[in-house]
């Protein structure tokens, strides 16, 4: 198992390397001129060239290219080209709320979602199970911004309990990680149901009742963590998407996270900036995909790598 | 089997635990409830961009240094230019020297002291090519500094412009020691001779000044701390202005002005501004071309009609080529709104049958919602109109890369304007002057006058202002007359505020001024 996860880890760098060039033509060749939309409207031509010069975009692609990967290599993101601040800067503010988020978001989803799941399969076509799809359709059905200027409505402006948004205490993340666990609780509950459905017509469940098992100890001893392989990647999945933070939420709540920093930088053509975020983007997708592939193992022993 | 069960159920909890403690840990060096009375909070839609006073160049970047910074002259409420750190000012008969007579009993945040020399020292910095700052288009026509005695500094040009004044309200000063230690950090600690002092900024989050105990005016402010705050959310940041978390709110969204005013103890702000809407004409291109197809376009668009449904009813007619807020503004009659005469203009035109056309505009929804409205108005002479809404940057590219107007594929740009320091040579030389065209400037309507372009030089080379004011009262009417444009509405800016607040209001371009705040 640890050779595996060596392996997988020392299997990064060349990744990153071609992560990083692709990321790096990519947002290189895309119509948009930084020195350009720095300089603003009222520039002159002369205005926006010394930009481009002293930016170094006048520089061939591939040159510009192989100054940045040294800085990379040597550990330094850049700066931004809108503010001069350092990316790692930048990037290191918005960094602890958006994980901080996407923890408790995740957190919560996967706790209700898998509870609700269970419950909607053990009393499947009962009321709990109705109750229980009708909440998981609702989460998936109701926009997350919409949800969140309810939440607003409901909780600062007429109870005045939370603050409308920031991310100051533990209060302000109330809100915002509801409204982004909602859809993931949604389809985790989902999820679970039709898995835990489907393994509780297995033959060893039969014979567990038959052997004189208690309900509880077959739905969580024996079929629940048989049932949890596909909801565990589709929350591994969910927990990427989350860690590049969401725009929508980030919005509506003014919460200092990462989407809008990169929504921000790609409308500037902040060239470090969006490398450096598209490039965390990619390492924590890797490490978060590593980290299912060993929840995998833990959950179905059959399931190793060598 | 239970057991893994039991502490995959563990490992959850932790990540619980885990979780919340980075997010209560964030939240300590924040300050949690305004727990004195003398704090307010200002909630605004975007965030800082840098605070370097001489390379800010958005509006929210520059009113966040203006707390902090102060130049020789400034803006008052109407923008009139005013005296601040200089206690007078001469200009000399042929415009091109300004004599500024600096106040003796200036400090900066740092203790160093405000004279002659510190005005070098940022000047200085200005000029230098190495630092590429945004502040030296201010000082395109400055030639030189002379620093006269300790507390005098005279200003040499080497031609004469009529916006020098307001320009130089546009350039704030640094302490000197702040330049010479660490000129590049400059963005991120403030050290200025203003009001207020910096305190923190987390970018993206929030900028938090403090009151300077020794400015020079001690009864500007009775406020002890501000706080901006970026709320980009319309529906959030009105908000906050009902629970009390912002006591100024700018800009309040349109479809919330109602609401807000019907609330306790809420005043609402309607502010004419300096930022003019139109969409520009291609004139190079055919059928643009034809002044009387551009005159059509102008009485086929109903502008009330506009200003009710794509700005809510907060907006004015677009009289001139510049908002009635900006320096020398000479009404227009406008053209109202008149579909026969529109028909008649394209009959004689040629183009009864009418034609198509393409518009281009950028994203956001009310951009949008204005393109929409001038193709449906202008389908009423039969021009059909396509939409072509690009993202900005997208939009940027496609505007300034053709490097001469054959090249240019714009025919009508639906778009703003405002002159960065409310001067009339802001509001039509980049517009305006065949000199102008991009990539070099904003002519977007390749707009060709000769007389234009000798009135623009002729304002310039007189010190006159009477004269001035004359030559752009005939350059408004002429290039009004030529329809370069569709002129649509100038904006009106509306603000929010706890009535427990004064002092503090939005300047018609759209800067929020804090400096005299005061609290009830």
């Amino acid at each position: 198992m640890w050779q595996y996860i060596i392996k997988r880890v020392l299997g990064l760098i060349p990744l990153i390397l071609v992560v990083s060039f692709v990321i790096f033509m990519f947002i290189h060749l895309i119509p948009g001129d930084p020195a350009r939309l720095i300089a603003g409207k009222k520039a002159t031509l002369e205005e926006v060239q010394v930009i481009r010069e002293n930016l170094g975009l006048n520089k061939p692609l591939i040159e510009q290219y192989i100054v940045y990967l040294k800085d990379l290599l040597a550990g330094n993101l850049g700066y931004s080209i809108q503010s001069g601040a350092p990316v790692s800067e930048l990037i290191g503010e918005r960094i602890m709320p958006t994980l901080g988020l996407t923890f408790i978001s995740i957190v919560w989803a996967l706790v209700v979602g898998i509870l609700l799941g269970v419950i909607s399969a053990v009393f499947r076509n009962k009321w709990p199970d109705h109750i229980g799809m009708v909440t998981a359709v609702s989460g998936i059905s109701l926009p997350n911004f919409w949800v969140g200027l309810v939440l607003i409505q409901l909780f600062s402006v007429q109870l005045g309990l939370l603050p409308t948004g920031g991310a100051e205490d533990w209060k302000s993340y109330l809100m915002p990680s509801f409204a982004l666990g909602a859809g993931i609780m949604a389809m985790i509950a989902r999820f679970t149901r039709s898995s835990l459905v489907n393994t509780l017509k297995q033959d060893y469940i039969r014979t567990g009742r038959a052997k004189g098992l208690s309900g509880n100890a077959i739905v969580f001893g024996h079929a629940l963590k048989n049932s949890l392989i596909p909801v565990v990647t589709i929350a591994g999945l969910q927990f990427g998407f989350l860690l590049g933070g969401s725009v929508v939420v980030e919005t509506v709540f003014s919460f200092p996270g990462l989407g809008r920093l990169l929504i921000d930088s790609i409308q500037m053509r902040d060239y470090p900036v969006v490398q450096a975020e598209i490039l965390l983007f990619s390492l924590q997708f890797i490490l978060v995909n590593l980290l299912v592939d060993i929840i995998y193992s833990f959950l179905n022993p059959k399931i190793r790598y060598e | 089997m239970k057991k893994r069960c039991l502490s995959l159920m563990f490992l959850l909890a932790t990540l619980l635990v885990v979780s919340t403690a980075c997010s209560s840990n964030s939240a300590s060096d924040g300050n949690n409830a305004k727990n004195d009375d003398k704090e307010i909070t200002i909630a605004i839609d975007q965030n800082f961009v840098t605070l370097d006073p001489h390379n800010a160049g958005d509006t929210v970047s520059i009113f966040g240094t203006r707390a902090m910074y102060e130049g020789l002259v400034g803006f008052d409420k109407e923008m009139n230019v005013v005296p601040v750190l200089a206690e007078d000012y001469t200009v000399s008969e042929d415009a091109l020297t300004y004599t500024f007579k600096l106040r003796k009993d200036v400090v900066f945040h740092d203790g160093e002291p405000f004279n002659a020399e510190a005005v070098k020292v940022n000047f200085d910095r200005i000029m230098n090519e190495n630092n590429d700052l945004r502040a030296k288009r201010n000082f395109q026509y400055v030639e030189s500094l002379e620093i006269v005695n300790e507390y005098e500094v005279k200003f040499t040009l080497n031609q004469p412009f009529s916006a020098m004044l307001n320009k130089f309200a546009m350039v704030p000063f640094i302490s000197p020691k702040a330049i010479n230690n660490k000129s590049k950090d400059v963005g991120l600690n403030p050290v200025g001779t203003g009001p207020f002092k910096f305190n923190e900024w987390n970018q993206g989050d929030s900028l938090v000044v403090e009151k300077f105990d020794d400015y020079w005016n001690p009864d500007t402010t009775n406020v002890e701390k501000v706080t901006f705050k970026p709320v980009p959310e319309n529906g959030a940041r009105a908000a906050m202005l009902k629970t009390g978390e912002a006591d100024f709110v700018y800009p309040v969204p349109q479809q919330k002005v109602k609401d807000l005013e019907n609330e306790n103890g809420v005043v609402i702000e309607k502010t004419p501004s300096t930022i003019a809407r139109y969409v520009s004409i291609n004139t190079f291109k055919e059928p643009f071309n034809n002044e009387k197809v551009r005159k059509a376009m102008n009485y086929a668009v109903n502008k009330d009609a506009y200003i009710k449904v794509v700005k809510n009813g907060y907006g004015e007619i677009l009289d001139s080529t510049m908002s009635s807020e900006t320096q020398y503004y000479s009404q227009q009659e406008p053209y109202a709104f008149n579909l026969d005469k529109a028909k008649q203009l394209m009959k004689e035109a040629g183009y009864e049958d009418g034609f198509e056309a393409e518009i281009w505009g950028n994203t956001s929804s009310e951009t949008i919602k204005g393109m929409e409205f001038v193709k449906q108005q202008l389908a009423q002479i039969g021009i059909d109109v396509t939409i072509k809404s690009m993202e900005e940057g997208t939009l940027s590219d496609e505007i300034y890369t053709p490097k001469t107007p054959e090249e240019s594929k714009v025919q009508m740009w639906y778009v703003s304007w405002s002159p960065s320091s409310g001067d009339a040579d802001g509001a039509t030389r980049s517009l305006f002057s065949s000199d102008y065209f991009p990539p070099n400037g904003a002519n977007t309507a390749y707009y060709n006058n000769n007389q234009v372009n000798n009135w623009i030089n002729a304002a310039n080379e007189t010190s006159d202002t009477t004269e001035q004011e004359k030559i752009y009262a005939d350059i408004q009417s002429t290039v009004y007359d030529d329809a370069p444009w569709i002129f649509l509405a100038s904006d009106t800016i509306l603000s929010g505020y706890n009535e427990k607040l004064e002092g503090v209001y939005v300047l018609p371009d759209g800067s929020v001024s804090i400096k005299e705040a005061q609290l009830k």
